[in-house]
């Protein structure tokens, strides 16, 4: 689709836009109505805001419109953030308070002994000097407890006295609270006296932000239920003061869809459905990248996706089985286990920025990085150890001229020193072996992870598309695949801006969950009063999910998926197994426990199930899903252009092979090289190993292919 | 050996083999249903060479390293026991290698072809394997016969087929058949996790590359160790503590052990101990190499990968018969939370004293974390009408020990299972019978220091949705204070343990009558009725308490961490409405004098002049001048010379009874001694002991190659 000519070519277009601010980059995707997509760059700004404006004008810019326009033609605004959690690591939240029952007021500080350890890596654990790294969320002058008590049945043992408790929050208006978590125990089971306290607290304290956990996290449990309530408090007036304010600015601006906000659990949502849930968007970076690869899935016919997204510091890794993001109930942040639904990426600390060192004769790469500042040798910012990116450099993977687009120039000299005197010297090898140790060190902790998120679930990788996001994800992809045995990989044409993409290819959803406490014995079934509770916690979960999805604007088509909560009796680890239908009777039970029993063997092995323990059901999920028609992308491409040759490194650490580089933006559709080369994006380099074979679909994305050895 | 085997693939290798070993941890713990797999880290998975030395292993509880090896050992050593592909073995008698019977194992030989390439073992505790007691520990019995189902050694999976009726043998044996089938079938996924993962990795690599990197990762340890130990000073380092009550009657019983430091390697000599005890509380050998691993990984070998090799530089000399070597047929079992629970604290305490004089090492050297797991069991039939049995995990919310330059974690736990962590009060409501009024932080329960210790949680309960049940209430550390502190810190408060019948209705406390617990009350019918309130031991503190900053004093007191009372008697911080600097001044200068006796000893040549050359610890320094080597205080006041044996010129205070606000109870055989610097008054160590025995010299440094030492460094610089 050509330009030329085209006086009115951006002002005749409607965009699709996903934004994803992170630590140091808001990352902007933008596709036009004429299929063709773009990234744009803006650094992070501290208000957030800026950023985002910043990155839009950018977009605007290129487009050659003006940004009033831009936002006028904006048909759908997705939007994920890391803000919300770089909020609770600094303290910057709301003053917040924690309303509880008496004697468990010290609940966030006990942690569970989870606290405690939180946060430590896989080095640290065994040593008690790093231990108690994260303080409670709130201090324990921050918790008030209350005469009350509600047990496990759901009966009133000990009756909130509401005067008493009215007197107790005048006494707190002097410490101006900003925002209240209320979370008793029990509450799940009967919510009376924390409704109560709500309006309470909304006659004594009116401008202060409450957060209810049964409302927030209903479950059983009452760290992470309190921890993230308190969450929720303490980022409910700033993340909807943000959000308000940029759909103020984009709005005034023209702008006359929604934002859509990214949540944990993969789902996009109108802003102001979040006002009261912020902690439902509070991992939302990570989880619209994942969600990114699946759209990615779906254009290229990929049911089960690996995706990968390899940064400076981490290597994260979700796994999409069936279409479907595995989620994880709970997440731990900022110290605290968080029972929010969420999309599970797991991470080690693998990245470009992974240090490599020589401890007495043996060879360790990461968990420590370099970071950004001083970065990897190679960056000349006076950092001297060696990282996996100057191996890459050395390896000739990275480009010295060429490194993000040419913005930063890269010291070969500097990263051959570092690795001569840390690592080759140490080690009696050449420079050459030991930038070759260096990756294949981190490639194989890397494919660790990899088989661990898969066969630990009872997935077999070789079932699996590999996509490869991030700034190095590109360029390791190739052992990686070598190394589960996969025929390939896959490079998104959004590689670099993965999660930004994501928030604009994605459906409207929900997940409502309601705890329902059943437990069988051996050779039992529920008593019909307990199906039916079990029939009523589905029921009400499915219309919350729906309402909340109509709230946002969806009429028809809300499709619902039931799932339900199931151990053996006695277990602490549960399953999620997929429910259909409406009415839970006892042949219904017997589908759920006999489809339980499945899912166990597949995943623990034959013989592992034992029915004699009998089950325990815990809760039921309800999550409702709209679909939003994702912009239909047709890469043009822009040329795929040889740009010379030079040495690489690949398998044998003592021949480099003499490999064509090439250049692109976004590779034309149907191109074909063949390896050895190196296609270099702005901010990405893709290894195409010898005998490899490179080729762009139409939606610009990449497929390499690799002959199995 | 394993001198041609490429660094890069070695380090491939070891990483695959801790991932393997992470894939086994969650494989037991996705099946298991014992709260003390799920919940507390009580259980074990490792990879070990064909010869039975452990290469690899989980974070979790430290006891288990040596354990499964022996097991390995024992299998290859049976005469007429064939090992083939395919076989699982299961077993848990202490008397050939177990911790006590509740720790049941399995192990299998993975097998490339025909040869044994390594060895995958799994163990947890499980609630229940009999006995004559509810979870087989049984304060009346007076011998192994007693206790638990003993599973010398069997194979219960034969070339891959399940022995049903040996497994139906043993959960049979269980009061929680059910729990104790999961479990196993836990073990088998857990081990087939490690052939398939081990299998795959030999067929890639092959058998030798495989067989070297095992063997070296081991030795790649034992050479950080080594390292370690070359750098700590030489000496010998005594400690000591204690366990009281053995199920029939409240004598107390001492672990003594005497560390000798020399060069790379380290002996620990236990011949001190008490003999071995009618009751339940002992220890095999096997639970004493528990307790050597133990305590070793978490203080010696904090950053370096556990595995044998950690513990090749040790020896142990322990005689035949001693309460952490016990002869058959003691009973053993309790022995985990008993003599090698103290056993470790012994041993920690003792390589801490070390630490403190090792100039590199003193940043990190503490006293004790939660030096006692108490016991809640309870059993009967739950509010489901099904037969139950509770192990509550609580207790291990005990305070951690304070640094020298920060105070212990608020119920931080024990450093010998990384892990652990406790069940929310919801989960534990909703699935057994119980029914809290609090879990909380319990007020003065950190051990005084410069640095306190953290404080211990504390729970109280009665029984909810069921009218009664059998309960067992048992622990040591009720008159002992096992959480000892260093360098003039205080232990954390001793454990107590109160019991109110009818002191509950309508679910709110009343006055019922209350009683407080020994150590051992034993089993009892618990009502719903009646209420159950506990409060562990905190963490030792570092340092002397009169030293601690007043804000923090304080702010401990604003906290509600310390009561304002304690903040006087024990700190010397008097906070009124707020804190009062002046009369803590005063009152902090007039607590120092008394300690001496009401005059400061000021002669001229006990004072030495100029600076230490060492530090030993916060209050004491090592300085030479033409007279020798003196032992100084902070004031430079000499304690000795010509050797570390400082105590005999320190002032000395002992009690067998200390003031409440300490929150530590003695038992009639036990002493603290305070030893105080003459001229200042500054605490400078508290030392519990035989009411009829002086607290030994602890830190008895080699000088002769201290000063070898030092003389080679000034020759460097």
């Amino acid at each position: 689709m050509g330009r030329s000519g085209e006086e009115d070519w951006g002002r005749n277009l409607q965009f699709f836009i996903g934004t994803d601010v992170g630590g140091t980059f808001t990352d902007l995707w933008v596709a036009g109505d004429d299929g063709r997509a773009r990234v744009f760059k803006a650094p992070t700004t501290k208000d957030v805001i800026g950023g985002v404006i910043d990155a839009i004008t950018l977009a605007a810019a290129s487009y050659e419109v003006s940004f009033e326009s831009f936002c006028a033609q904006i048909a759908r605004f997705g939007h994920g953030t890391t803000v919300g959690l770089n909020a609770l690591l600094t303290g910057s939240a709301a003053r917040t308070f924690v309303l509880t029952t008496k004697g468990f007021g010290d609940t966030l500080e006990i942690g569970r002994l989870r606290r405690q350890t939180s946060g430590m890596n896989e080095l640290e654990m065994t040593d008690a000097y790093f231990r108690n790294r994260h303080p409670p969320l709130v201090p324990r002058s921050h918790v008030i407890e209350f005469d009350e008590r509600i047990d496990a049945t759901g009966k009133i043992v000990v009756p909130l006295d509401v005067s008493q408790a009215g007197r107790m929050l005048e006494a707190l208006r002097d410490e101006r609270p900003e925002a209240i978590a209320v979370c008793t125990l029990f509450s799940v089971v009967n919510p009376a006296h924390e409704l109560k306290l709500r309006d309470l607290v909304n006659d004594v304290l009116p401008d202060a932000f409450v957060s209810l956990s049964h409302e927030i996290s209903p479950s059983v449990g009452e760290y992470s239920r309190m921890s993230t309530t308190v969450a929720n408090a303490a980022l409910g007036p700033i993340a909807g003061r943000y959000l308000a304010r940029l759909e103020e600015i984009l709005r005034k601006a023209g702008m006359k869809v929604p934002i859509l906000m990214m949540t944990c659990s993969g789902g996009v949502l109108p802003t102001k459905l979040l006002n009261d849930r912020p902690v439902f968007a509070v991992f939302s970076g990570p989880a619209a990248g994942v969600k990114g690869s699946q759209a990615i899935g779906e254009l290229i016919g990929s049911d089960n996706i690996l995706t990968t997204d390899i940064g400076g510091t981490s290597f994260d890794v979700g796994v999409i089985v069936d279409r479907q993001p595995i989620t994880r109930a709970e997440i731990a942040l900022a110290g605290a286990d968080m029972k929010v639904r969420s999309i599970d990426v797991d991470s080690i600390g693998a990245g470009g920025g992974s240090i490599a060192s020589v401890d007495r004769g043996e060879l360790r790469v990461g968990p420590r990085s370099a970071g950004a500042e001083p970065g990897p040798a190679c960056y000349a910012r006076g950092g001297t150890e060696p990282t996996a990116t100057d191996a890459d450099l050395v390896l000739g993977v990275l480009d010295p001229d060429n490194f993000i687009g040419g913005r930063m120039r890269l010291d070969v000299e500097a990263a051959q020193k570092a690795i001569h005197d840390k690592i080759a010297k140490p080690l009696g090898m050449t420079v050459n072996e030991a930038a070759w140790g260096i990756r294949k060190v981190l490639d194989s902790r890397m494919a660790d992870l990899l088989r661990r998120m898969t066969l630990e679930r009872g997935y077999n990788p070789l079932d699996f598309a590999l996509l490869a996001n991030g700034g190095a994800g590109p360029s390791h992809a190739w052992v990686l695949s070598a190394e589960l045995g996969l025929r390939g990989f896959v490079v998104p044409a959004a590689a670099t801006a993965q999660s930004a993409f994501g928030t604009a290819n994605c459906d409207l959803g929900y997940v409502a969950e309601r705890p329902v406490y059943v437990r069988v014995p051996p050779r039992g079934e529920p008593a019909p009063d307990r199906l039916q509770a079990i029939g009523e916690a589905m029921r009400a979960a499915r219309d919350e999910a729906q309402a909340l999805l109509r709230t946002a604007g969806a009429n028809e088509d809300i499709k619902v998926e039931q799932s339900v909560s199931v151990r053996f009796r006695g277990q602490s680890h549960h399953l999620d197994v997929p429910f259909v239908g409406g009415l839970f009777d006892s042949a219904a039970y017997q589908r759920v426990v006999a489809a339980f029993q499945q899912q166990y063997e597949s995943l623990f092995g034959g013989g592992a199930s034992f029915s004699q323990a009998g089950y325990e059901i815990l809760s039921i999920q309800a999550s409702a899903a709209v679909r939003l028609t994702p912009p239909s992308i047709t890469g043009s491409g822009d040329q795929l252009v040889r740009r010379g040759s030079r040495k690489v490194v690949f398998d044998d650490p003592t021949h480099a092979v003499d490999t064509a580089i090439f250049q692109t933006l976004f590779p034309p559709p149907g191109a074909e090289v063949q390896g050895p080369c190196i296609i270099e994006f702005p901010g990405q380099s893709v290894v195409v190993p010898p005998g490899a074979r490179a080729s762009a679909d139409r939606f610009g994305n990449l497929h390499v292919t690799q002959e199995l050895q | 050996m394993s001198g041609s085997l490429n660094p890069v693939i070695f380090e491939v290798i070891r990483n695959r083999l801790i991932a393997i070993t992470e894939e086994m941890r969650v494989a037991l713990q996705s099946v298991s249903g014992s709260p003390t797999v799920t919940e507390a880290s009580d259980f074990f998975t490792g990879l070990f060479t064909r010869d039975g030395a452990v290469a690899s292993m989980g974070f979790q509880v430290a006891f288990h390293a040596p354990v499964s090896g022996a097991f390995i050992r024992h299998i290859m050593s049976r005469p007429g026991m064939v090992v083939r592909k395919g076989d699982m073995f299961i077993g848990n008698d202490p008397y050939i290698a177990a911790l006590h019977q509740n720790d049941v194992q399995m192990v299998a030989p993975i097998f490339v072809d025909d040869r044994v390439i390594a060895w995958a073992a799994v163990e947890a505790h499980e609630t229940d394997v009999g006995g004559m007691d509810f979870a087989s520990w049984c304060p009346k019995a007076r011998e192994v016969h007693q206790e638990g189902l003993r599973i010398p050694c069997v194979k219960l999976v034969d070339g891959g087929t399940m022995r049903d009726d040996v497994l139906e043998m043993i959960v049979s044996a269980s009061r929680l058949p059910a729990l104790l089938g999961l479990d196993i079938r836990a073990f088998i996924a857990t081990l087939n996790v490690a052939t398939d993962r081990i299998s795959e990795l030999a067929q890639r690599y092959g058998f030798d590359v495989i067989n070297d990197a095992m063997q070296r990762v081991i030795t790649s340890s034992e050479v950080r160790m080594r390292a370690r130990l070359a750098e700590l000073p030489d000496g010998e380092f005594h400690a000591q503590d204690f366990l009281e009550h053995d199920g029939h009657s409240n004598v107390l019983y001492k672990i003594d052990v005497r560390i000798s430091k020399r060069a790379d390697t380290l002996t620990l000599d236990f011949g001190n101990s008490s003999p071995q005890s009618p009751g339940f509380i002992n220890a095999t050998r096997s639970g004493l190499m528990g307790a050597v691993a133990g305590s070793i990984l978490p203080t010696l070998g904090y950053d370096m990968p556990w595995n044998q090799g950690c513990l090749a530089p040790i020896e142990v000399v322990a005689p035949d018969g001693l309460i952490c070597t016990a002869q058959f047929p003691a009973p053993v079992g309790s022995a985990t939370v008993e003599a090698i629970w103290v056993t470790a604290n012994a041993i920690m305490l003792g390589l801490n004293k070390m630490l403190a004089t090792a100039p590199d090492y003193q940043y990190r050297a503490q006293g004790l974390h939660a030096g006692a797991m108490a016991t809640f069991n309870l059993g009967g039939v739950n509010q489901f009408g099904e037969p139950f049995g509770l192990h509550l995990m609580d207790p291990i919310a005990a305070g951690s020990a304070a640094f020298p330059g920060k105070d212990g974690v608020n119920a931080g736990g024990p450093i010998t299972s990384p892990v652990s962590c406790i069940a929310d009060v919801e989960r534990n409501e909703q699935v057994a019978p119980l029914f809290y009024f609090h879990r909380k932080l319990a007020a003065d329960t950190g051990g005084a220091g410069r640095f306190r210790g953290g404080v211990s949680a504390e729970v109280s309960f009665t029984l909810g949705g069921i009218e009664q049940a059998q309960a067992l209430i048992m622990t040591h550390g009720v008159e002992v204070p096992n959480s000892q502190g260093l360098s003039g810190g205080w232990p954390g408060a001793t454990i107590r343990q109160t019991f109110g019948r009818g002191a509950v209705s309508n679910g709110r406390l009343h006055n019922g009558s209350w009683e407080t617990f020994g150590p051992k009350p034993g089993l009892m019918l618990m009502t719903n009725r009646d209420v159950f309130a506990v409060s562990w031991q905190g963490g030792g503190g570092y340092g002397d308490p009169l030293e601690r900053d007043p804000e923090a004093v304080a702010k401990d007191v604003r906290e509600g961490l310390v009561g304002a009372d304690a903040a006087k008697s024990v700190y010397g911080v008097v906070v009124n409405d707020g804190l009062d600097l002046e009369a803590t001044e005063k009152e902090r200068a007039k607590v120092r004098l008394d300690r001496v006796g009401g005059a400061f000893r000021s002669d001229p040549e006990r004072i030495f002049q100029g600076a230490p050359l060492l530090s030993l610890g916060d209050s004491l320094g090592l300085a030479k001048d033409r007279r020798g080597w003196h032992v100084i205080t902070k004031v430079g006041y000499i304690l000795c010379t010509g050797s570390t044996r400082w105590r005999s010129g320190a002032v000395s205070v002992s009690w067998r009874r200390l003031p409440d606000q300490f929150g530590i109870l003695l038992h009639e055989d036990l002493a603290a001694t305070a030893y105080y610097c003459p001229a200042s008054g500054a605490l400078l160590s508290v030392d519990f002991h035989f009411k009829d025995a002086a607290p030994p010299d602890d830190a008895i440094l080699d000088l002769a190659v201290l000063e070898g030492c030092l003389d080679g460094q000034s020759r460097i610089h």
